[in-house]
This record gives C-alpha cells, structure tokens and sequence, in this order.
C-alpha cells in the first residue's frame, strides 16, 4: 500500500520495496530492530478511524514483520490523503489510512492472528461493514 | 448475491497466516451476520486488477511478502483506493 502511494501519489517513481532486492528508492525496509512473532503495543492516532474501530488510544498486537517504512519517506505516511494511524513504542509507523476514502487501512502488525470466534478482531469486522454500506442492494 | 472478498495471498493454503486471514474474515462474517464469498486470489494470477476492485466488493491483502507479482498486488491496490472500495492491507 505504501509502495503504491509513494509510486502514484507522493511522486517517488522509482519506489521499491527492499525485500525485492536493490534498486529504486526503498520506501520499505528491514527494521533496525525485526518484529517478527512479536507482540508489541500499538498507539493509535485520536480521530483515526483505526481509534474508533477499536475503541481504544492503546492496543497489544501481534506482528510478523520484519519490515517497515523506510526513517527517509516517512512524511509519506501524513501526505497526500495517507496519514499514519498507528505508532510502536519506538515510534515507528504501524498502521497507516486514507482521510478521502471510506476504507482503507494497513497495518504493519496481522491482527488477523488477534481474532477468535466471538470475537472477531475490529478491522476485519470494520472492512465487512464498510463492505455491506457499499453493496448495491 | 453475497458480497464478494477478494483476498491477495500467496502464501500456501496450510500455512497459519493464510489459515488465519481467512478463520478472521469468518469470525467477521459470523458475528456481524454479514453472508460474504471470498476468493483467494495468488497474485500471480492477476490479469485485470479493476476486476478484483469492483462496486460491492473489497480487498485484503494478506500477509507474506514477497509477492510473486508485486506490480499486479500494487495495481489491485490503486483500484481499491480510486473506487473507494475497502481495503486492508496486513
């Protein structure tokens, strides 16, 4: 998702992802630090629409990343309709969504491995009930 | 006709994340009783993003990078974002 901003919105035309190998300019790269199979606590941004999803400032997520957005680009993340929805304790971006879109949210955390019957994690349920205040008919 | 969710993963059926993206939409599905289908889409599969970002659909795009077509991934998600359809992206 940030890739595609940075190539088609802030102007980074040879925006790459570093896992790809190199070349361009890396708009995601390995963490200083990796997250990967971690749980980390996540702040969230006031009036984000990730804040009312949850409905919550502060949540523990699990996260299998060993990647993120590169310290250089990160004015990328509160540009051109993007802005960052989450932060780690360290600061780095965690969760990032569009102002001008109904929908729109990505995580560098899996809060898929969060939800259980029942209790279905917030963004998934939050994506279904956008999806359903969409569908014609 | 049940909306339709379009997931973008390449990672192996059996594998946990891909398990678990879908066990999560389920969960979704079930405690909102919002019926849905979801198609597991491979990205290296894709041959016309704006099909996979249609009215009265919506898009994840699952874990496991790197993908095997990044370009097609980047292309789903731009259609997403002009067509306000909902995305997320883990």
């Amino acid at each position: 998702m940030l890739v595609e901003h940075a190539l088609n919105l802030a102007g980074i035309r040879d925006a790459a992802h570093a896992e790809y190998g190199p070349g361009g300019t890396p708009v995601i790269t390995l963490l200083e630090c990796s997250l990967l199979d971690q749980t980390i606590t996540v702040d969230v941004a006031t009036g984000s629409l990730l804040e009312r999803l949850y409905g919550a400032r502060r949540v523990v997520e699990h996260t299998t990343c060993s990647y993120g957005l590169a310290p250089e680009v990160q004015h990328i993340a509160n540009d051109h309709g993007m802005r960052i929805a989450a932060t780690d304790a360290t600061g780095e971006v965690r969760a990032i969504e569009r102002v001008d879109h109904p929908f729109f949210v990505g995580t560098l955390y899996q809060p898929q491995l969060r939800s259980a019957p029942g209790a279905p994690h917030p963004i998934f349920a939050g994506l279904l009930d956008a999806l359903t205040e969409r569908s014609p008919g | 006709m049940r909306p339709v969710v379009n997931v973008l993963i390449d990672l192996p059926a059996d594998h946990p994340y891909h398990r678990a993206t879908l066990a999560a939409l389920g969960h979704a599905s079930e405690h909102r009783r919002i019926p849905i289908e979801v198609q597991v889409v491979p990205t290296d599969t894709i041959r016309d993003a704006a099909r996979l970002a249609t009215d009265g659909s919506a898009v994840i795009i699952g874990p496991g990078s790197p993908y095997r077509d990044p370009d097609a991934a980047n292309a789903v998600v731009r259609e997403a974002r002009e067509r306000n359809v909902p995305l997320v992206g883990t």
